[in-house]
């Protein structure tokens, strides 16, 4: 035993930044501690990995479905060209417009800023399957044509077309049950087809996508739109879009503009314009729920793999818990190491959770078309939920210490 | 200087109620300076619920009981998880870490003190292992080591932090006579070489020759102290 006190005597007093960096070093003794118990048993840290890696996959897709679903139904306002725009505060959403006054949208220009307002018609007619006849309701969008306030893919192409009296383009991403116009338009070249009890020619396509509240779009001039829906009153709008003049201060004409109109029309930007019809699909209907809950359920299934290998850890190693205790460890210590053991699965499971979501975001979104893409903001949120998923396993796997009694190890 | 163990009328029970059932009776035990003790007595005597007591593991209930300085009866928890890492154990089974190797388990009670470093914890650890001549399995899991060698790398955990008082139970009751005696008697050496006084339960006849005295106990209470061979 002299031995052993040379060695104390003769180890060096510390000096005190090397102290403190020596009790921040003990102080993640608890970790290392979990860390070599996870190691020791690797089947079992396979299996703790893998849950984590399936909870936090799960979850990526059905935030990435999600955001792509709403990134698609906001596709329409996502098109709209313009710094400004004017909605009746009732609208809810692009399907189901309320209307207002159109004069609100030559208010607008008395303010020097406001270059050009351009009314936009939103309805639903009927359209008649060019190849079966059935017919299926489609969304109709009429606008000033001389403008350019609205920018669909291919708008350009057909937009000398749609000057002519009783023309109209059709959306190629509609869904098929609208007939293959592209198919049919490449054989015949332009055709007519039936809106409503009309007879228009179908003189291009562009491009806009279906949305939860539209099937299918067509778009087409002010006064063909009119033509379609005779029985609407002329001076009603669904939707107005300010364009500014360059370098004018957006903030700034939004306050003029609001102390001008009247409290019958909402003045948004254009992100607002489309976070208020994201907001519609995200809280007004259960397509939200249905995917927040789909998380939820990844997250459960992973913090119940979570929690039974942390517990069987414990259950397994009680008699050693309890010498610790014994030897003066406090609870808190162990308490410390299990929770260390449960963030620890949380990025060890994680980091390959991360990477295969990446490669199923590329294989689905070719698959499928769908807008999934991996940003840092996902990123971050799933980490943080797959963090506290493992922290609640532990919280719960914790409780199984108190069975580490040093009273019952003689 | 008072002795590391000083008690008297002691009285412990479990249960509660109808069910109340005392296991301890007018305990009176001193424990001198550098005194190996060894406790006998009949399975159900109150032998072990005694150490558990001394080793401030349980909570007192009636009695006077000073271990190392400390008063146990109303000690909070934290008091007794504090006087714990004064004392060095060493149950019947070894309880080593199977995933940490000798040198490690040793160092675990060495990282208590926040003082410490990595280096200076294993370097004592591997010495501590020399001393019970383990000098060569030190980086060897317990799945690798004898029982025998098991029982005298917890003998080197229990004695590398320094302990002011040693509690065994049964110590020897996994073991063969050969490396039973082996490990009472490393014990008693350390013990002896660094004036640590020892309470070892015992049923094992084969090792009364370390005690410097021999406590028997019967039904919670502490028989006549009649066969002192100190």
């Amino acid at each position: 035993m002299n031995q052993v006190s040379r060695i104390l005597a003769a180890a060096p007093p510390a000096p005190a930044d090397a102290s403190l960096a020596r009790r921040l070093g003990n102080a993640l003794l608890p970790a290392r501690l979990a860390w070599r118990q996870l190691r020791a048993e690797r089947a079992r840290l396979w299996t703790a990995i893998a849950g984590v890696m399936f909870a936090c996959v799960l979850v990526f897709m059905q935030l990435g479905f999600r955001s792509a679903l709403f990134d698609s139904a906001t596709a329409l306002p996502q098109a709209m060209e313009g710094e400004l725009f004017l909605l009746n505060p009732m609208t809810t959403a692009m399907f189901k417009p309320e209307q207002f006054p159109r004069v609100r949208a030559f208010q607008t220009l008395a303010d020097p800023d406001v270059a050009q307002a351009v009314p936009i018609y939103l309805s639903f007619a009927t359209w008649r399957n060019p190849e079966t006849g059935v017919r299926r309701t489609i969304q109709l969008i009429g606008f000033d044509t001389e403008t350019g306030a609205v920018a669909f893919p291919g708008l350009a192409d057909v937009i000398e077309a749609l000057k002519r009296p009783d023309t109209i383009a059709f959306d190629r991403k509609s869904r098929p049950e609208f007939g293959d116009v592209p198919r049919l338009l490449a054989e015949r070249g332009p055709f007519e087809a039936q809106i409503g009890d009309r007879r228009l020619e179908l003189v291009g396509l562009i491009e806009i996508g279906p949305s939860f509240g539209a099937d299918g779009n067509a778009v087409l001039s002010e006064t063909n739109f009119r033509r379609i829906m005779g029985q609407r009153r002329a001076s009603n709008t669904d939707l107005v879009a300010l364009r500014l003049r360059p370098g004018a201060d957006v903030a700034a004409v939004t306050a003029r503009l609001r102390q001008l109109l009247p409290p019958d029309v909402a003045v948004v930007s254009h992100s607002q314009l489309i976070a208020w019809e994201r907001n519609y699909w995200e809280s007004a209907t259960p397509i939200g729920f249905i995917f927040a809950f789909g998380s939820l359920m990844g997250l459960v299934v992973g913090l119940v793999i979570v929690y039974q290998i942390l517990f069987s850890d414990i259950a397994s190693h009680i008699p050693e818990y309890a010498t610790l205790k014994a030897m003066g460890y406090a609870h808190g210590y162990l308490r410390r190491a299990v929770m260390a053991a449960a963030l620890t699965l949380a990025v060890l499971g994680f980091i390959p959770g991360l990477l295969t979501s990446m490669l199923l975001y590329e294989f689905v979104a070719e698959a499928t078309f769908l807008p999934l893409e991996m940003d840092w903001d996902r990123g971050i949120t799933v980490f943080a939920l797959i963090f506290s998923m493992c922290a609640g396993a532990g919280l719960l796997a914790v409780r199984k210490l108190r069975d580490a009694n040093p009273a019952d190890m003689f | 200087m008072p002795n590391p163990v000083q008690i008297s009328g002691l009285n412990y029970a479990y249960g509660e109620g109808e069910m109340r059932r005392a296991v301890l009776r007018d305990i009176n035990l001193s424990i001198g300076a550098g005194e190996i003790v060894l406790l006998t007595g009949p399975s159900g005597s109150g032998k072990t619920t005694l150490l558990t007591l001394i080793g401030a593991l349980r909570a007192m209930q009636q009695g006077d009981c000073a271990v190392l300085g400390q008063q146990l009866l109303g000690a909070t928890e934290d008091q007794r998880v504090l006087l714990r890492r004064r004392i060095g154990f060493i149950f019947q089974q070894h309880n080593l870490l199977g995933f940490l190797t000798a040198r490690q388990n040793v160092a675990m009670s060495l990282e208590l003190d926040p003082a410490s470093n990595e280096r200076d914890r294993l370097t004592l650890a591997g010495s501590m292992l020399d001393a019970v001549g383990l000098a060569d399995r030190a980086d060897a899991p317990p799945s690798q080591l004898s029982g025998g060698q098991r029982q005298r790398v917890a003998v080197a955990r229990a004695l590398a932090n320094n302990p002011g008082l040693i509690l065994a139970d049964e110590p020897t009751a996994a073991l063969d006579r050969v490396s039973g005696q082996e490990v009472v008697h490393l014990l008693r050496d350390l013990a002896r070489s660094r004036g640590v006084p020892i309470l070892l339960v015992t049923h094992d006849p084969r090792i009364l020759d370390i005690a410097d005295r021999i406590v028997e106990m019967e039904d919670g209470r502490i028989l006549d102290d009649a066969r002192s061979r100190a």
